[in-house]
């Protein structure tokens, strides 16, 4: 196999345990890559415990919001287009609930799930099933990929999606048992097309029925069959044991999870030694992230702001460190679809690809003028921000100062705000101009954060840290 | 550029004409002890326009260009098949999908080439790795991390992103950026939706910037470098390509449709002076993924193909129109075409080979190679390839976008010149003029040939000098060595059918590749 790719990669990452204690700024990037609250309240109750605790307790938490009225009931036939399209933003008004509710490790796993086990509404087209498949995702967010895996088969999402409920014995539909090697669990390379045709086989025998998926053996191919080279009358419990006893698959997973909380290039080293620990732990999640997210690795200074914010983590960040997260989800929601990243709308099966496809001429000066617009409170279209009731959502750029940091003192206030807001160290030259566009005219002697001329200026500050190229990493 | 204009153009430059026979004939230039810009103005190459629309999931190319007389096409595809009575006449043998009636159009107007069997060699029918072979210009089993236009692109522009040229090289309708326009120092384009919207993007909020913290050769640092970069690519452009979207203008009515109005932003651009080379377009979502209820005559895919067919159609109307259709081809492109037997579903699953589509003035319109077999098949029961999708690309770089052939090379990562197909009419083929080079086709005549064809070349006195005619499918019709000291070569072509070939010449480790044709 050739390559041209010199994409520099780190050496092999070392997934001991890191023990001692964390730093603010170690809590800091937990917080970054584990929820979508990078805020210094949150930093500020993990500093000083151990990186074990820390992920234990963001592990455990999880926000409870009651299902939608709608989503109990099954889709009847012949109802009208409008009557499901207009269930389709309310379900993604659901789900933020969830995401801006409780800082916590599991709505992460939530989306990573979500983009991993890909669907979307105009495909699947009832709110219904997007609803259960979220569920099932936040269910098993922390738990078996086995368990996962195996539900994901015959969720009536997915069999909407890749085409599970019309695929027949005896001339299958090959949508599924394709994506199902390359994108759920073995990664291309890994599987031949034989295998395809194989595993597709395997995969008939699924109808939806009001909101579930049901399985009759019946309808199935329980003939004998080859794949990844075990013969035999496999069904689809037995591809997911056939499947996840490669060592690709623990591999596929890894690199992922490398992608998604420590940097975009692992080595193959770094990959192959979370493989390990994902075969070890029979693919129980909770066991690999607490390995993963304490790890030396995880912590490496190297790795800090090495990852480039995703629309959610952006835009959903920066509203819970400027604590504007009670603005109308309609906003918030608008504002991530048009950064790339719609809620049960991703581009493809595939997913999100995240990176570098996040920045473009257009999205980059996009997330610029979101940014700035927030912290003066404002829409895009220059109106105040409101909750969903209209009421006004106003910001507060001197209470944000003042919880941060002493902010009598005016480069305190850089500092501080720097570090919350930027995962990467800042150069002397850099907060001297900080300084500058805080103070803009008045002496440092003269600063008194309690006048109105303050708030102006912390705001000034804020747009021009969020300006920054290096806000967009975390 | 006509014939006057470029002999003109040729005195001037003080270049012998006895040394450039049959430029306009043969679409030869024998090579140029000039730089690149010399050889960019003799050729008149400089402006042309070339867009890109890529037809995201696999389009299924037998409902597209339809085997009306292959039996076995309606036996296998019995709830999805396109009746032979209900296509647009392309040949005896051929139909265009019903929808597909503005290409049906260009194509009986010489303005159009189906391109049939195209893939490459094992074919990879996942569709990320697929788009990726695509848009990298790699072996099925090669992973590049830049894309064939960004390599071309970023060598019309030395010092960039250092430097940005005037106006930007590439220009995608939509939000992100493609892996086909990524260049060695990043993306060689930019992309935004809509003009206006993308210059207030960039033109409203405060112009106070904080200085970059200094490069710095980290994983946060090369990513701090790249958005810096992207973020200057859209400060320098915004305000170009809104003046050009200001001034420029559409002519026609383009079609209420996604890829309608996207094209319709191009051709304002292109009206309003922007000197891109590259447009790439694409649907948003992977719509050509047809593995249920795709439909036929009507339905999901015969939408796709009437959005397709009716917006460029426009397109090139509206270019007429304005008088800019000599400098702007077109090419479509999917990751595969879809199986032969219809699956269970009343879809189709991933396949392999399809056509393509090449458009505009210059084209050499007509259909290249035969219809794919439907009974030779490999072993998934998917098409054989015939034409490799980068020989296509090859004919591209050099005949429309005038590039030398080793910078073609470098682009596709090998040689394809012997293959490019003569897609274009004002098509140029020239050897590399970055060495002084000793290897030429100087004249071929009489071109068009009827029973024997002349060839002379300039080579080395003992070369070991030889000529290869092969015809548009790439198969070799005539092999000859050549007297190197007489520098003539004498081709029977008596029993050729007529047609387009290309002749390469072959001396002293060099390549140099011509086209011919055969009528009687």
């Amino acid at each position: 196999m050739m390559r041209f790719d010199d994409t520099p990669r780190l050496a092999v990452a070392d997934l001991t345990p890191r023990t001692e204690a964390l730093s603010y700024d170690d809590a800091m990037h937990l917080v970054r890559r584990t929820t979508f609250h990078p805020t210094n309240a949150l930093a500020a109750t993990y500093a000083g415990q151990t990186p074990a605790a820390a992920v234990a307790d963001l592990m455990s938490k999880s926000s409870n919001i009651p299902a939608p009225e709608w989503a109990a009931v099954p889709p009847a036939q012949g109802q009208d287009f409008a009557e499901y399209a207009r269930l389709w933003p309310e379900l993604q008004r659901w789900w933020y609930r969830h995401a801006v509710g409780t800082p916590s490790l599991r709505e992460r796993m939530v989306l990573f799930w979500h983009n991993h086990f890909t669907a979307d509404y105009i495909t699947v087209y009832f709110a219904q099933y997007l609803y259960k498949q979220s569920k099932l995702f936040r269910d098993n967010a922390v738990g078996s990929y086995r368990t996962l895996a195996t539900k994901t088969i015959g969720d009536p999402a997915m069999l909407m999606y890749l085409n599970g409920n019309q695929s027949i014995k005896g001339n299958p539909n090959e949508n599924f048992g394709r994506e199902w090697f390359e994108l759920f669990t073995l990664g291309i390379g890994n599987y031949s097309e034989r295998d395809v045709v194989e595993v597709s086989r395997a995969f008939t025998g699924w109808r939806i029925a009001g909101l579930e998926g049901v399985y009759n053996p019946q309808l199935a191919d329980r003939d004998e069959k080859t794949i990844l080279g075990a013969t035999g009358p496999w069904e689809y419990p037995d591809v997911v044991r056939i499947t996840l006893q490669q060592e690709a698959c623990a591999r596929f997973l890894a690199r992922k999870l490398f992608r998604t909380f420590v940097e975009q290039n692992p080595s193959a080293e770094s990959v192959d030694a979370l493989a390990s620990i994902i075969v070890k732990a029979d693919y129980d999640m909770q066991l690999v992230l607490t390995a993963l997210l304490t790890s030396k690795a995880f912590f490496d200074p190297a790795v800090r702001g090495a990852i480039i914010k995703s629309p959610v983590d952006l835009v959903i960040g920066l509203a819970s460190q400027y604590n504007m997260l009670d603005v109308d989800p309609r906003v918030i929601l608008g504002v991530m679809t048009q950064l790339g990243q719609e809620i049960f709308y991703p581009p493809s099966v595939e997913g999100w690809k995240g990176w570098h496809s996040w920045i473009s001429s257009s999205t980059f000066p996009l997330r610029q003028r979101f940014a700035e617009n927030l912290i003066a409170g404002k829409t895009a279209t220059g109106q105040s921000l409101t909750d969903a009731n209209g009421q006004a959502v106003a910001p507060n750029p001197t209470a944000f100062a003042k919880a941060i940091t002493d902010a009598d003192d005016p480069r305190k206030i850089v500092e501080a705000t720097c570090k919350v807001m930027l995962a990467v160290p800042t150069t002397e030259q850099q907060r001297a101009v900080l300084l500058e566009i805080l103070l803009s005219g008045i002496p440092d002697y003269e600063w008194d954060i309690d006048t109105p001329g303050a708030a102006v200026r912390v705001r000034g500050l804020l747009q021009a840290i969020v300006r920054m190229p290096e806000y967009q990493l975390m | 550029m006509d014939r006057r204009r470029f002999l003109s153009k040729a005195g001037k430059t003080g270049i012998a004409l006895a040394t450039l026979p049959g430029v306009v004939d043969s679409f030869s230039v024998r090579a140029l002890a000039h730089g690149n810009d010399a050889l960019d103005r003799l050729l008149g190459t400089g402006d042309r326009i070339l867009v890109l629309i890529q037809m995201a999931g696999g389009n299924d190319g037998l409902n597209t260009i339809v085997p009306i007389t292959i039996d076995k096409y309606y036996t296998d595809r019995p709830s999805i098949a396109i009746p032979k009575s209900s296509t647009l006449r392309l040949s005896d043998d051929l139909g265009w999908h019903p929808s597909m009636a503005g290409f049906r159009d260009a194509f009986d107007d010489g303005r159009l080439a189906i391109v049939q069997g195209v893939t490459y060699p094992n074919p990879d029918r996942s569709h990320f790795r697929g788009t990726d072979i695509w848009l990298t210009a790699t072996d099925a089993d090669v992973f590049a991390s830049t894309g064939w236009m960004g390599r071309y692109l970023e060598t019309l522009a030395p010092g960039y992103p250092a430097s940005l040229p005037d106006h930007p090289l590439a220009i995608q309708i939509g939000t992100s950026i493609s892996l086909g326009l990524l260049g060695s120092q990043g993306s060689a384009g930019i992309s935004f939706r809509d003009p206006d919207e993308f210059y207030r993007l960039v033109n409203t909020g405060s112009s106070e910037e904080v200085p970059a913290s200094p490069s710095s050769d980290t994983p946060a640092g090369r990513e701090i470098d790249f958005m810096r970069n992207v973020a200057r690519a859209a400060n320098v452009y915004a305000k170009v390509v809104k003046q050009a979207a200001d001034k420029g203008k559409a002519t026609v009515s383009y079609p209420n449709s996604d890829l309608g109005a996207k094209l319709k932003v191009v051709s304002q651009l292109i009206s309003g002076g922007l000197s891109s080379r590259v447009y790439l377009l694409s649907w948003a979502g992977f719509n050509f993924d047809t593995h249920a209820n795709q439909g036929g005559v009507a339905g999901t895919h015969a939408n796709l193909l009437r959005e397709l067919s009716e917006a460029v159609a426009a397109f090139m109307a509206d270019m007429k129109v304005q008088g800019h259709d000599d400098r702007i081809s077109g090419m479509t492109f999917s990751e595969f075409g879809r199986r032969v037997m219809e699956n269970g579903s009343q879809g189709t699953d991933h396949g392999t080979a399809a056509p393509l589509f090449v458009f505009g003035k210059h084209v050499n319109g007509g259909i290249y190679g035969k219809h794919p077999s439907l009974t030779d098949l490999d072993d998934r029961g998917d098409m054989l390839m015939q034409h490799d999708y980068r020989a296509i690309y090859a004919s591209v770089l050099l005949q429309w976008l005038g590039a030398p052939a080793t910078l073609a090379q470098n682009v596709l990562f090998r040689d394809f010149a012997s293959t490019a197909l003569p897609l274009f009419k004002s098509a140029t083929s020239v050897n590399d003029t970055s060495r002084p080079a000793s290897v030429g086709i100087t004249s071929i005549g009489p071109n068009p040939a009827v029973d024997h064809v002349r060839i002379r070349v300039d080579v080395p006195p003992f070369s070991n000098a030889s000529i290869v005619l092969r015809d548009i499918a790439g198969n070799a019709v005539r092999t000859t060595s050549v007297d190197a000291w007489t520098g003539t070569c004498d081709l029977d072509v008596m029993g050729l059918a007529r047609g387009t070939y290309v002749v390469t010449l072959t001396a002293d480790r060099q390549t140099v590749h011509s086209f011919i044709t055969v009528s009687r």
